[in-house]
């Protein structure tokens, strides 16, 4: 549930948000993640009129609202601010219509004023309110920035996902978050993963206790959000299971319908688990610049395999010619 | 089998280091998984950073769920743990 309330806390300060009427109202849900401005509604014209959308009065509207006879602007401000309406917000710092203050202030309506341009505003709002609605997960695991490529451990509790991400940071690599990792889908294309505010950068480690691992090496090795790119999960080796060898297959996980390289990690002593984790998020950068070391190796076998095979029957074709200009000498 | 139950923090500090060491102490062989949900948070109620993000005061209200064996028995623990006020 989101509140007008919220977007003034969470971003009042960067869209300059000045509240001037409808105080009452602050505890409004914003229940679409759009914006709109009421242009052609004021006109009279309300036919697919979205009423849930928070309105931006521009120079157009406030300069329309002007033009018009009193009784008229009240009807008109009066079809399109209904109860649904969550909130008005006024650009280039405008004054509102005194009678847009009384219906706002009565029908407890936040109303809002700002300095910024209308469509500066309004692309501000639908990128921000676009983003407050995106739909989000917490996933247990750890998130760790190994050579630019956010990789997310995951694995059963004490198979030693946190020593792993400590063992990444001590060689130079970021900590995003330890145990749990709040995913978010942006733009409906990639997900991004943050920690929460009072355990980001925190870790706990069995045996030590609850650390800072920015107080301990330093702000360069967390950051506070990245991108998700692969997913590996550490498991307790089993001899009777069959693992990876070649890698031709990819395998992939999906976290709020978005596909991502999945890897399934044994570990058992003896494996420094540090450095399988650095080669997996190397070999992804491999991939994705466009070189795949299992499938470039496949052909080249493949290649040698059947240049040999071609040569065999060349040869076969050889010695049956010789055979049969022996038979007709 | 799975169990839910809702459960109040009584504590007069909210669910803050002690509770949450006891409560993981708790689970630690437990052969279920256990997890605790506030406000729109669900976190797995076996890792200590995870319980202290919930953030959880006095009087919050925190659901448990527990998949698995002997889910029963685990459940118990917990809302024991939970009314003694983990022993504070």
């Amino acid at each position: 549930m989101y509140l007008v309330k919220d977007l003034y806390e969470r971003h009042g300060a960067r869209l300059g948000l000045e509240l001037t009427a409808g105080k009452a109202g602050m505890n409004r849900k914003i229940q679409v993640p759009e914006a709109q401005r009421p242009g052609l509604s004021l006109s009279g014209y309300m036919k697919n009129h979205a009423s849930k959308r928070v309105l931006i009065f521009g120079k157009v509207e406030i300069e329309y609202l002007s033009d018009l006879e009193p009784h008229v602007r009240i009807a008109r401000l009066e079809t399109i601010i209904t109860d649904h309406t969550p909130a008005i917000i006024i650009a280039r710092r405008y004054r509102p219509p005194k009678e847009l203050r009384a219906l706002c202030e009565r029908q407890s309506i936040p109303l809002f004023r700002t300095n910024l341009a209308t469509m500066d505003l309004l692309s501000k709002m639908i990128l921000l309110l676009t983003e407050e609605f995106s739909p989000s997960i917490s996933c247990h695991g750890t998130l760790v920035e190994v050579f630019g490529v956010g990789v997310l451990i995951q694995g059963d509790s004490a198979v030693g996902k946190s020593e792993a991400a400590l063992g990444l940071v001590e060689r130079g690599h970021r900590l995003i978050s330890d145990d749990i990792v709040k995913v978010k889908k942006k733009e409906g294309s990639y997900l991004e993963g943050s920690g929460a505010a009072l355990t980001r950068h925190h870790m706990e480690i069995r045996g030590i206790g609850i650390i800072n691992v920015a107080n301990l090496y330093g702000a360069v090795c967390v950051r506070n959000q990245k991108s998700l790119d692969i997913v590996v999960r550490l498991e307790v080796w089993q001899d009777d299971q069959f693992y990876d060898r070649i890698g031709l297959e990819e395998k992939f996980t999906t976290i709020l319908d978005i596909n991502l390289p999945y890897h399934i990690l044994p570990v058992k002593p003896g494996r420094d688990v540090v450095l399988l984790l650095e080669t997996i998020a190397l070999n992804h950068r491999l991939k994705n610049m466009g070189y795949n070391s299992a499938q470039e190796f496949s052909s080249k076998v493949l290649e040698l395999t059947s240049a040999k095979s071609r040569h065999r029957t060349i040869k076969f074709k050889v010695d049956k010619k010789t055979v049969s200009e022996g038979i007709t000498v | 089998m799975k169990i839910v139950r809702k459960v109040q923090v009584k504590n007069a500090m909210g669910l803050h280091t002690r509770p949450a060491t006891t409560i993981v102490k708790l689970l630690q062989n437990c052969p279920c998984d256990v997890t605790f949900t506030h406000k729109q948070d669900t976190v797995n109620a076996k890792s200590i950073l995870s319980l202290l993000m919930l953030a959880a005061t006095k009087n919050s209200k925190i659901t448990i769920v527990v998949e698995g064996d002997e889910a029963d028995v685990t459940m118990n623990k917990l809302v024991q743990a939970f009314e003694n006020q983990f022993g504070e």
